[in-house]
This record gives C-alpha cells, sequence and structure tokens, in this order.
C-alpha cells in the first residue's frame, strides 16, 4: 500500500517537471503540444476514493496552472476528466471493477481496452483545455485540429510510457 | 433533514465534482482577463525560479547567436562615440537641457519563461517592480516588438506577448505613414494579420510595418515587420494583408521594457478630454 502510494507522488512530482520545463516548450507543426501530465490520472488505482480522485486531479491541474499562468484552466480540464473515468471505465468494461486489477495498464488490460479508456479520456481533458482557452467559435474547426493533433500526441507519450516503465510490472 | 443529509451524501462525489469545476472556471473566467494576468502572485517566485533555472541552461545554446548581437550592437553603439565623429568645422555645440528631455527610458531584462504555441502566449521576464516597471509598459527586443507587461511581482514581471488573442497593435507603414492595424491570428508564430489598409494604399512584399506611437506602449518606430501578401476585399471598406513578425518569438533571450516618462501627462491629457 505504502509502495504503491509512494509510487504516485513520484509519479505526481515528475509528471509536474517534465510538463513544466520540457513538454511545455514542445510544439510538432504549429499544431500539437502534448499533455502528459494526464498520465498520472489515467492510472491511478482502481480503489481510489473518488473523493480523492477529484482532489488529486484539481491539484494537478491548478500545480500546472501556476507554472503557466492560466489559472483553473488545467483544472476545470483534468477535474471534468477526473469526474468521467469511472463512467469510462463502466462503460468498455465486460468484468466487475473489483475484478479488473491494481490499475488501469496496457500489459493487463490490452491494446485494445488501454487504448479506448485512455483516448476517451485524453480527448475530453484536451476538448475542455483548447475549447476554453480560446472560447471563441469563429476558430471552432481550427481548435478542432488542434485537439486531435494534440490527443494523438499525448496518447504516443502514454503508450511510450507505458511500454517503457511499467512493461515488467505484474 | 436526513434524507437532505443521505442525498448529499449518496451523490458526493457528484457535488465534490461540481464545486471544484466551479472553482476552476471561476478563476479562469474572474482572474484570466489579461490587464490582471499574473493573479498566482504567491506562486510567481517558484515559477520564477524554476524559470530562472531553465533559461540559464538554454542561454548557453544561443551563445554564437547572443555574441554576433552584441558585437553589431557595440559597433553601433561605438559609432556613436565622441572618438567616431570627426568635427569638420569649427563651431561649438551646446546640448540645451531643457529643450532635450529625455522621453524614453529602456530597461534590459531577461526572458525566463516563453511560449509561442498556445494561442494566448505570455513572458516572464527577471526584472520587476523594484527596477521600475510597471503595468502597461511595452517591451521589445532590440528594435522589434515583443509586447506589454500586464503584471509585476518584486522580481519578476509577465509580459503580454504580441502572440495574443487581444492584440491589437497600432502600426503603421513605414513608406507613407499610413495607419493600420496588427493582430494576431494564431497558429505560426511567425505570422500575423494587417488589417484597416485604406484601399487607395499600393502596399508590396517586403514593405515594413512600424509603430506609430500612438498608443503610449511602444515609441514610434519600432518595427513589427514584413509584408507577406496582400489580400483585395472588394466587399469591404478595407484591405488586409498577412505579414512576417520581425520578431522571433521563439528565440527571445534578452528584452528592454520601454518606460514612457511622459505617460502620466499624456493619460492625463487624454482624460481631462473625456470630461468634456
Amino acid at each position: 500500500m505504502t509502495r504503491l502510494a509512494t509510487g504516485n507522488i513520484l509519479r505526481f512530482v515528475f509528471l509536474i517537471l517534465f510538463q513544466v520545463l520540457i513538454l511545455n516548450n514542445l510544439n510538432l507543426g504549429g499544431f500539437a503540444n502534448p499533455y502528459l501530465y494526464v498520465y498520472f490520472i489515467l492510472v491511478l488505482p482502481f480503489a481510489t476514493q473518488r473523493w480523492l480522485l477529484l482532489i488529486l486531479s484539481f491539484l494537478m491541474g491548478i500545480s500546472i496552472d501556476m507554472f503557466t499562468n492560466t489559472p483553473g484552466l488545467n483544472a476545470a480540464a483534468t477535474v471534468l476528466m477526473a469526474f468521467c473515468r469511472p463512467w469510462v471505465i463502466r462503460m468498455i468494461s465486460y468484468i466487475p471493477e473489483e475484478e479488473l486489477g491494481i490499475r488501469p495498464a496496457l500489459k493487463i488490460h490490452g491494446f485494445r481496452w488501454f487504448g479506448y479508456y485512455s483516448s476517451i479520456l485524453v480527448l475530453i481533458h484536451h476538448s475542455v483545455l483548447f475549447y476554453l482557452e480560446i472560447f471563441r467559435i469563429s476558430e471552432f474547426f481550427l481548435t478542432l485540429l488542434h485537439v486531435l493533433a494534440s490527443s494523438a500526441f499525448t496518447l504516443v507519450l502514454v503508450f511510450l510510457c507505458e511500454y517503457l516503465f511499467y512493461h515488467k510490472e505484474k | 433533514m436526513r434524507n437532505l443529509y443521505l442525498f448529499f451524501r449518496k451523490h458526493y462525489f457528484f457535488f465534490l465534482f461540481l464545486i471544484l469545476e466551479l472553482v476552476s472556471l471561476i478563476l479562469f473566467f474572474q482572474l484570466n482577463t489579461y490587464p490582471n494576468a499574473a493573479v498566482f502572485r504567491w506562486t510567481s517566485s517558484i515559477a520564477g525560479s524554476v524559470g530562472e533555472i531553465r533559461s540559464q541552461i538554454s542561454v548557453y545554446f544561443s551563445l554564437v547567436k547572443t555574441n554576433r548581437m552584441l558585437s553589431r550592437e557595440n559597433a553601433i553603439l561605438k559609432a556613436r562615440m565622441p572618438e567616431a565623429i570627426y568635427l569638420s568645422d569649427t563651431h561649438v555645440y551646446y546640448r540645451d537641457d531643457t529643450i532635450l528631455q529625455i522621453e524614453y527610458r529602456f530597461i534590459d531584462a531577461r526572458v525566463i519563461n516563453n511560449t509561442t504555441h498556445l494561442r494566448n502566449n505570455y513572458l516572464m521576464i527577471s526584472k520587476g517592480k523594484m527596477q521600475g516597471i510597471e503595468p502597461y509598459m511595452g517591451v521589445i527586443s532590440e528594435d522589434k516588438i515583443v509586447g506589454q507587461v500586464v503584471s509585476v511581482s518584486r522580481h519578476f514581471s509577465w509580459i503580454m506577448s504580441t502572440l495574443h488573442k487581444s492584440t491589437r497593435l497600432s502600426g503603421k507603414i513605414q513608406k507613407n505613414s499610413q495607419l493600420v492595424s496588427v493582430e494576431w491570428p494564431g497558429i505560426s508564430p511567425r505570422r500575423g494579420l494587417v488589417r484597416e489598409i485604406p484601399k487607395h494604399i499600393r502596399l508590396y512584399p517586403g514593405d515594413t510595418i512600424i509603430t506609430s506611437g500612438n498608443s503610449e506602449i511602444y515609441p514610434e518606430g519600432i518595427r513589427i515587420g514584413t509584408i507577406e501578401e496582400v489580400q483585395e476585399r472588394p466587399d469591404e471598406n478595407f484591405n488586409t494583408a498577412t505579414l512576417t513578425f520581425l520578431t522571433d518569438f521563439n528565440s527571445l533571450e534578452f528584452v528592454q521594457v520601454v518606460v514612457d516618462m511622459f505617460r502620466k501627462e499624456k493619460m492625463e491629457l487624454k482624460a481631462s478630454f473625456k470630461e468634456l
């Protein structure tokens, strides 16, 4: 239990630093910005209390906001994403939640399940993030392009993380 | 009462979500308007020191370019030294202090945090209230535009970059002083949009747009960009054009904050006019 908590705290700190120091400066073709910090919320254990899930997401979002000077923007996106998480898990799983294991993982649940799970949540998060930031109907389709390109970029990084760091985990 | 309690208990997840989401949205809409951008004043020192570390590392990667820039500026300054001037006549010139008053002062600062990929971009620079920086001051790099100070803390300032949704620059065409307005439509940090070009004005690719000095932010004559392509608009009163910014926003390292010594006087004059 302690090991699980330590791992998550480390991941929390590391993802914030990685996002703020490196990923925020990264930009593919003027369209795609990765927001890998959502990975923290994606792989929180299934047993996480739901209130804790919301609070942690809020903290994650507001920490990123502090560094980018966009109060509430990332927080709003992550909180909505966390709210949808239990619902998405229930929607795409065929077996009861208790039998799913410790945490959502590519290795355990397979490419298909994890792919559905992460892409739905990342799309929700990125849509809120970009539409809220731009907040202009006239740029609707341009923003949609931003959302799709960035989601793809984030998802690639999420899968990379799963392969690189958690492949050996049981 | 007990039923109400049970109701909240049963749906606590939803209500907690509602509270947190509302807090976020209130933060976003109340505090994110641009004249008051840096709301996290208490965290700006943390964000500032993280940015400081990053910029200390990244500054090494462009030492060659910085050196070239410095030596060029040295050359320009040397040309102004008395030694560089040969007096070809015997007149003696006085500098009359009551005639020559300094209108603009410049405070140099280092960029420690910068984005160009968002729709609304901000920069953080390493000087603040202690060095005399105030909101609404303009920021330039050499003689090219960068942005406008929106918020200051003791040691740092937040600059609203020209790459921002609310950018409306008052510019003019260098060759004939016609006033135009410059905006940033997003996507590319290199490309801006010139609006309100009068129909009778012939504009060609390569023409330079400079600041007009009408807006109390930038002095006159700071370079904005060069025209890339003119779009004729037969059904509107003005033409538009795309321009290439001369500023390379992605590699900004050293900037100068413009202090307008007469700003107070200008604003007072404007205010007195409104009261009439």
